[in-house]
């Protein structure tokens, strides 16, 4: 454990290295790679010294704040963190509960199932900014929807996919000898689904769960940006990004916060594997499982 | 295939379907939803008719990005996993970047491009899809290379096989179902890459763009439009990959699904 | 049975993970000599160091103490001298390669040219009597079938020395009757050694000239046993009243090498708690 941290922090460096290494080495105002305008521009106002963008966070956010940056970047990715858990959270549930309904009556797998397999390919994110003007407009009665709806909704709805591809495989991996047993005790669905299937679903239910959360996240930081919500990362970013003549190295430090954020939730994700994968064997069923998720469900 | 077996497979998902879009055009039509809110499918499938060709440039543009990073990614992940395989260190600090970066929305990264290009340079978008590419396909080749049937291993060994041959006669043919795997993972994600980098600015004539630029007030509609080429850019891009695996999964004599059919 | 000695074991011990806690000896002053045209069983208990001996001979495994010669030859030597085939208990064939090319997998590596090597492999698959599979793929074949390829595929190269690990293994009784028949059938026209391990019984003594009884970890030597059954063995030897006696034999060495153990505990229990 301790060495894959170590690991995964050597290959920070390493990557910080190469880029200080290109920095050294590279064309200031960028090159061309067989007449294409391939090598990127190595000056500090494109690609800041690693070590600058770390102190950055340490420096007021803007000229004449007295907001130190690390601040307003921690508050956008909590209130990032807080619409990704909301949309992971709904987007589970209801993909749970489809998959339940679908394990429950063949008719809605069969006519549902195709679809499902096909939105891992079709690019859902697409409709963000469709569900990113909802905000501010539409109105039910007394009530406006939030314009952060939105966000939580777009995440919802990318996080709902994967886990219901990944619970229905679950339910079905079940092996036959024991559905079969079950059926000697003449048991009730419900009781096969509860003691069974749904035990027998965790291993497949952890890597869509992964993957469900890191789409949380995306869904999120895109309507962020396609709604340019106040108060979330995604906007954040493309905020510094504007101002990054004048300051080059603020941009970097929302990435972080974007990145920080994505890690907690996939960190969310692991902790609940590890609590519910202890008294279970490893890793091949793992790897197997994932891999299923993994053929059928993408980002 | 039987007429019934036809029916109880491709029936409900029709049904289904159909409902779901009647469903919709009543609803849109009942509540007298605004545009901005939801569009009509009739108004989507009449905005796509009006615009087709502007819809269809946008598809190309974000299309060519998807290929371009796709193939460059493909090529560089293939070569760079040979090396992760041969050297297990490289493998050890490769691996943990790569679930780390699988957790995070990478494509934020665009920005920190479009300052090192010029603004109107597409290679910012290429270069994202590129890296998105990269590491899928490298993971999955170098673990196809590297978890080879201990049997085959011991076999070669007894051999007294070179190291290179075990390599091109047991470890590269295990690994084309791995890329396989990784392709059809890369393909769908290569074109999702394309146009979510269009929404971080840079120049404006992708299916992203068409989007965003047309989803608020009466123009939704022409917003769907895009969203269904960019739908079907998603969908195309699979199925060629599918179909590749299909076709040298038949010309090696495996089963098209890969192996032991 | 000729002067010539395919296999030579002399002294040999083998102690994985020496020093560490996971420290296991596995076997233990091993000698055993396996003439030409032979054909010698391994058997024991489970974790009785069969299977390592045999990879020892393969040279897959090197010896902590002792010797290993194969046709004259150091271990390591016979290895790159191709002095043997080996086939284990999964046939171990790829998937990619036709029933034909898997045979011609080992002349491959030796960089046979592509006529000869065609030439080689239908003519090792007309010995196991596959000819007609030899463009199908491995996946098309049962069980029985891909393991005859392998056999196919392990004498491929003519080496005179063929060292199996539990073929037959995971195949049905009837199959495994069958396919010990066709293995004996084989090696007397190819005239070559075999060592042959196995936990069953009745194929050991069927198989075999001399089956080498093994005792639980530390594997040892119990006993050499001679199977005087005539060097044809044919179905009705099955029914045969020698055969069973013989049996018998074997399964008492077994029982006494386990019992060996068992008193070697009980002594050594005693003298520590007194």
């Amino acid at each position: 454990m301790i060495r894959r941290v170590a690991l995964f922090l050597g290959s920070l460096l390493v990557v910080a290295a190469i880029w200080e290494l290109y920095k050294l080495i590279g064309p200031a105002a960028g090159g061309t790679v067989f007449g294409a305008r391939l090598l990127p521009r190595a000056q500090d106002s494109a690609m800041p010294h690693v070590w600058d963008m770390v102190s950055r966070f340490g420096d007021p956010e803007r000229r004449g704040s007295d907001r130190a940056n690390w601040r307003v970047v921690l508050a956008a990715a909590w209130f990032s963190f807080r619409l990704a858990l909301a949309g992971f959270a709904i987007g589970t549930l209801l993909g749970m509960g489809l998959a339940m309904v679908m394990a429950r009556f063949k008719v809605v797998e069969r006519g549902l199932l195709p679809y499902l397999v096909m939105s891992q390919t079709v690019p859902l994110i697409a409709l963000a900014p469709l569900v990113a003007t909802w905000g501010g407009k539409v109105q039910v009665g007394e009530w406006v929807w939030p314009r952060w709806m939105s966000a939580a909704v777009l995440g919802a709805f990318l996080a709902f996919f994967p886990v219901a591809v990944g619970a229905l495989r679950g339910f079905a991996s079940a092996p036959s000898a024991s559905v079969e047993l079950m059926r000697s005790y003449a048991a009730t669905w419900r009781a096969t689904f509860l003691k069974l299937s749904f035990p027998a679903s965790v291993p497949y239910l952890v890597p869509a769960l992964k993957l469900a959360a890191t789409s949380s996240v995306i869904g999120v930081v895109v309507a962020e940006i396609s709604t340019a919500l106040r108060g979330g990362i995604g906007r954040l970013i493309v905020e510094y990004a504007q101002q990054s003549t004048g300051d080059p190295t603020k941009l970097f430090t929302a990435i972080f916060g974007a990145a920080a954020l994505g890690l907690l939730m996939a960190g969310l994700v692991s902790c609940f594997e590890y609590v519910m994968m202890r008294n279970r064997p490893r890793p091949e069923e793992d790897e197997r499982a994932l891999d299923t998720i993994r053929r059928e469900a993408l980002t | 295939m039987t007429r019934r077996r036809l029916l109880t497979s491709l029936g409900p998902p029709i049904v289904f379907g159909l409902a779901f879009l009647g469903l919709w055009e009543a609803v849109v039509r009942g509540f007298d939803l605004k545009p901005y809110f939801l569009s009509a499918p009739s108004k989507i499938v009449e905005a796509i008719g009006d615009n087709v060709d502007n819809v269809w440039d946008a598809t190309v543009v974000s299309g060519t990005n998807a290929l371009v990073g796709l193939v460059i990614g493909t090529l560089l992940g293939v070569a760079v996993s040979f090396a992760l395989m041969r050297f297990r260190v490289l493998d050890d600090l490769v691996t943990p970047l790569a679930v780390a970066l699988n957790a995070i929305p990478i494509f934020v990264l665009v920005t920190v491009f479009n300052n090192m290009f010029a603004i109107t340079s597409e290679v910012p978008r290429r270069l994202m899809v590129t890296i998105v590419v990269y590491f899928i396909v490298l993971v999955n080749v170098a673990k196809g290379l590297r978890q080879v049937q201990p049997t085959h291993l011991e076999l070669l060994r007894s051999y007294a096989a070179s190291p290179t041959a075990v390599l091109s006669k047991a470890r590269i043919p295990n690994a084309v179902p791995y890329l396989f795997t990784a392709l059809r993972i890369a393909a769908p994600a290569a074109v999702i890459t394309a146009f979510v980098a269009e929404y971080f600015g840079g120049s404006q004539n992708g299916l992203g763009y068409g989007i965003t630029s047309n989803s608020a007030g009466s123009k939704n509609a022409v917003a769907w439009a895009y969203v269904v080429g960019a739908c079907t850019l998603g969908l195309v891009f699979f199925l060629i990959a599918v179909s590749l695996e299909s076709y040298i999964n038949t010309r090696r004599g495996l089963g098209p699904g890969g192996g032991t059919t | 049975m000729s002067e010539h000695r395919a296999v030579v074991v002399d002294g040999v011990s083998k102690v994985f993970n020496r020093g560490t806690p996971r420290q296991v000896e596995a076997l233990v002053d091993i000698d055993l000599t396996v003439g030409g045209g032979e054909f010698v069983s391994l058997i024991g208990p489970s974790g009785c160091g069969k299977s390592t001996l045999l990879r020892l001979v393969a040279n897959l495994i090197e010896p902590s103490t002792g010797e290993v010669l194969v046709a004259g030859k150091d271990a390591p030597r016979a290895r790159l001298d191709q002095e043997y085939g080996m086939a284990f208990q999964q046939a171990g064939l790829f998937d990619w390669r036709s029933v034909a090319r898997n045979v011609e997998l080992p002349l491959e590596l030796k960089g046979w040219d592509g006529s000869r090597r065609r030439r080689r492999a239908l003519e090792m698959l007309q010995l196991v009597k596959l000819t007609d599979f030899a463009d199908h793929k491995p996946w098309q074949l049962s069980g029985g079938m891909q393991q005859r390829v392998a056999i196919a595929r392990a004498l491929a190269a003519h080496p005179r020395l063929l060292l199996m690990d539990e073929p037959f293994g995971a195949l049905d009784e009837m199959t495994r009757e069958h396919m010990q028949a066709e293995l004996l059938r084989i090696c007397a026209e190819t005239e070559t050694s075999v060592v042959f391990v196995t936990h069953s019984i009745p194929e050991a003594v069927y198989l075999s000239d001399r089956v080498v009884v093994m005792s639980p970890r530390p594997g040892r030597i119990t006993e050499i046993i001679d199977v005087d059954l005539g060097p044809s063995r044919t179905v009705e030897t099955r029914e045969d009243a020698s055969y069973f006696k013989k049996i018998t034999e074997v399964r008492e060495a077994l029982r006494a090498g386990e019992d060996d153990r068992e008193t070697e505990a009980v002594v050594a229990e005693e003298r520590s708690s007194r």
